[in-house]
């Protein structure tokens, strides 16, 4: 490694494994991450902290989210200084914001899912005490979702124009066009003749995750009518 | 229609007046939406706006920036986003995996090889897929060589901004070998879409590996001469040295990641932070200043071409045989879950965090953009400066407007 950084160099190495030339790659989840936070905030979380890939993950409501990112910013045995992303979610029924966290101290990402903000008023603090870098983030997730984000000095859109209304990230964003049907299920968008208004079809939308390539997938109003096939067919 | 032409002639000169398309007011035409704004945009005595953009030769993109200025000297100023805005997240939701590379590609669009990993490396940590070493290797190969046009470009912008002409001519020369080399390799100059899920799109052919040899032989001379140039030119020196100073602390609580903290003497890089793909196995030094300045920015570009052009040497002595591609069926279905990747652009941490809800589509594809967060130091850095060294220290963070406006 040479006079590189010293952070993160407790990983195990790859190069280690001489017996075979091919390193195998097993998933690093950091048990003792997870012991620690279980310790500390085993009241604040909504669910256990688990842990997938190299990323550890703990659920908080927006209630404890300040004590909980603070603790993990300030306190000696956690130090994630590095807000790697902040990401706004929309599940088709709720909505989430989403931190990765870097430390020093730890192999894994940490990911905090701040779960549960009501897509009427969404509401939850800014961490721009923490990170001012925040500011920005929280001012995407505001125009893309119409997150709320409480202490932020300037939450205004970034992208989209000041007058917009909508939100398009959310799941409820209805698209112009059929632009948002699946290629999986036969029809390139593309292909999708011009349809007027008057030919009734309204774009298919994605309101809720599920299993399977036509899960979660309606039309408003329409139930069972999501025949994928007659796509590219205009008229009655 | 009414009586009312719909073409009016360009000579009326109404249009001019009236067209937002031609006059952009500094100050937007609707009431404050937040104090931090309403603060911005009123001025105290002696206080005037300039409207930097969206069509500045130094803006690197389609940027606006509204500056407001006290005699020669920046007080404080605006960033305005949104020109280059497509809404790529909301298309690669819905398209399948595979189209969200190309989707990606135009983000970073000098290192495109970067941006277009996004959806490759989610994608491969949520259906636990092991990529051949081959495929790894020649990726490292790739984004390597990627580097290094980037920078060298970088090195040449920034002398640009600051008014010398010659360093971009040889910065070009140098980007130009590696995107012709990578041109052969992957059938495009710009916009690779070279990288896929399971692997690359084709193995090293003769003629990438022709140009490459030939190019090892001479690597980066060229930016070496040009720095020659710079390094202690009186002019380049005195307008980079000293300006533009970002903190270890204002760095990190900024999110600023790249070249512009390691400047500031943090040695995080996520090849070496959190290692991804075969970087582990390749020895490399994390080169770091601490003086922060845009000086110290533009030496530790230079820096990185050297150790880039160490690691192209050790993937091309230990590239192993095989496959560039797992197997995999032709309409993927990513199996449902979260996954988070992050690796090293030449501007810094690039992120995506995908949820897949089990269909061929990315129920939510997050993109993470360093130069966001590096602009966004812009407005901490600048205030105090004069004029025209806005432009310096804005060169010497390297946006990408592409990335920036997604």
């Amino acid at each position: 490694m040479g006079s590189g950084p010293t952070v993160g160099s407790d990983r195990p190495s790859l190069l280690a494994s001489d017996a075979s030339p091919v390193p195998e790659r097993i998933p690093v989840t950091d048990i003792a991450l997870q012991r620690r936070l279980t310790e500390r905030f085993s009241t604040q979380l909504l669910t256990a902290v688990s842990a997938r890939h190299d990323t550890t993950e703990i659920i908080v409501g927006p209630g404890e989210l300040v004590s909980v990112m603070s603790a993990l910013h300030d306190d000696a045995e956690f130090r994630f200084e590095l807000l790697a992303d902040l990401a706004g979610v929309d599940t088709g029924v709720v909505l989430q914001v989403v931190y990765h966290l870097w430390s020093p101290l730890s192999p894994d990402w940490l990911r905090v899912i701040c779960d549960g903000l009501p897509r009427d008023d969404p509401r939850l603090p800014s961490v721009t005490f923490l990170w001012n870098g925040a500011e920005w983030a929280e001012r995407e997730a505001y125009d893309m979702f119409g997150l709320i984000f409480e202490g932020n000095r300037d939450l205004r859109r970034i992208y989209m124009p000041p007058d917009y209304q909508s939100f398009p990230l959310r799941k409820d964003f209805l698209m112009p066009d059929d632009a948002s049907r699946s290629p999986g299920q036969g029809v390139r968008p593309i292909e999708v003749a011009f349809q007027t208004a008057e030919s009734g079809r309204v774009p298919l939308m994605r309101v809720s995750p599920g299993t399977g390539s036509l899960a979660g997938w309606t039309r408003p109003g329409e139930v069972g009518a999501g025949d994928p096939d007659s796509g590219g067919q205009v008229g009655p | 229609m009414t009586g009312e032409p719909r073409v009016r002639s360009l000579d009326d000169p109404s249009i001019m007046v009236d067209s937002p398309a031609t006059i952009i007011d500094a100050v937007p035409p609707y009431p404050p939406r937040t104090e931090r704004e309403a603060e911005f945009y009123s001025l105290k005595d002696g206080e005037m706006f300039v409207n930097l953009g969206p069509q500045h030769p130094s803006t690197h993109g389609v940027l606006r920036v509204v500056i407001k200025i006290d005699g020669e000297q920046v007080v404080d100023l605006d960033p305005v986003l949104g020109y280059l805005h497509r809404g790529v997240e909301k298309i690669c939701e819905n398209g399948d995996w595979h189209h969200a590379i190309s989707n990606c590609d135009p983000l970073e669009y000098i290192a495109s090889m970067f941006s277009e990993a996004m959806p490759v490396l989610v994608a491969e940590k949520l259906l636990d897929l092991e990529v051949p070493r081959r495929a790894d290797y020649i990726r490292v190969l790739a984004w390597e060589l990627n580097r290094i046009s980037s920078h060298a470009l970088f090195i040449g912008w920034l002398a640009l901004d600051l008014g010398g002409i010659t360093p971009i001519l040889y910065g070009f020369i140098e980007r130009d070998e590696i995107v012709e080399m990578l041109a052969a390799l992957t059938g495009q100059k710009l916009l690779f879409n070279y990288l896929r899920i399971g692997g690359v799109n084709g193995d090293l052919n003769h003629e990438f590996l022709s140009r490459l040899g030939d190019w090892m032989s001479r690597a980066g001379k060229r930016i070496e001469e040009s720095s020659k140039l710079m390094n202690e030119n009186e002019i380049f020196v005195g307008r980079t040295r000293g300006l533009g100073v970002l903190t270890r602390e204002a760095a990190l609580r900024t999110c600023v990641t790249g070249p512009p903290l390691r400047a500031t003497g943090i040695p995080y890089d996520v090849r070496r932070a959190h290692p991804y793909s075969v970087y582990p196995e390749l020895e490399f030094d994390i080169p770091t200043r601490t003086e922060g300045d845009s000086y110290a920015r533009y030496l530790l570009h230079l820096d990185e071409i050297r150790e880039s052009i160490r690691i192209i040497d050790q993937v091309l002595h230990q590239m192993p045989d095989g496959p560039v591609m797992a197997k995999l069926p032709r309409l993927l279905r990513v199996p449902p879950g979260r996954a988070w990747v992050a690796f090293e652009s030449p501007r810094g941490q690039y992120g995506a965090y995908g949820i897949s809800d089990g269909s061929d589509q990315p129920f939510r594809f997050r993109i993470h953009d360093p130069s966001y967060f590096t602009l966004q130091a812009v407005g901490q850095l600048v205030p105090g400066h004069l004029v025209a060294d806005t432009m310096a220290i804005m060169a010497s963070l390297d946006p990408i407007m592409g990335g920036i406006d997604k």
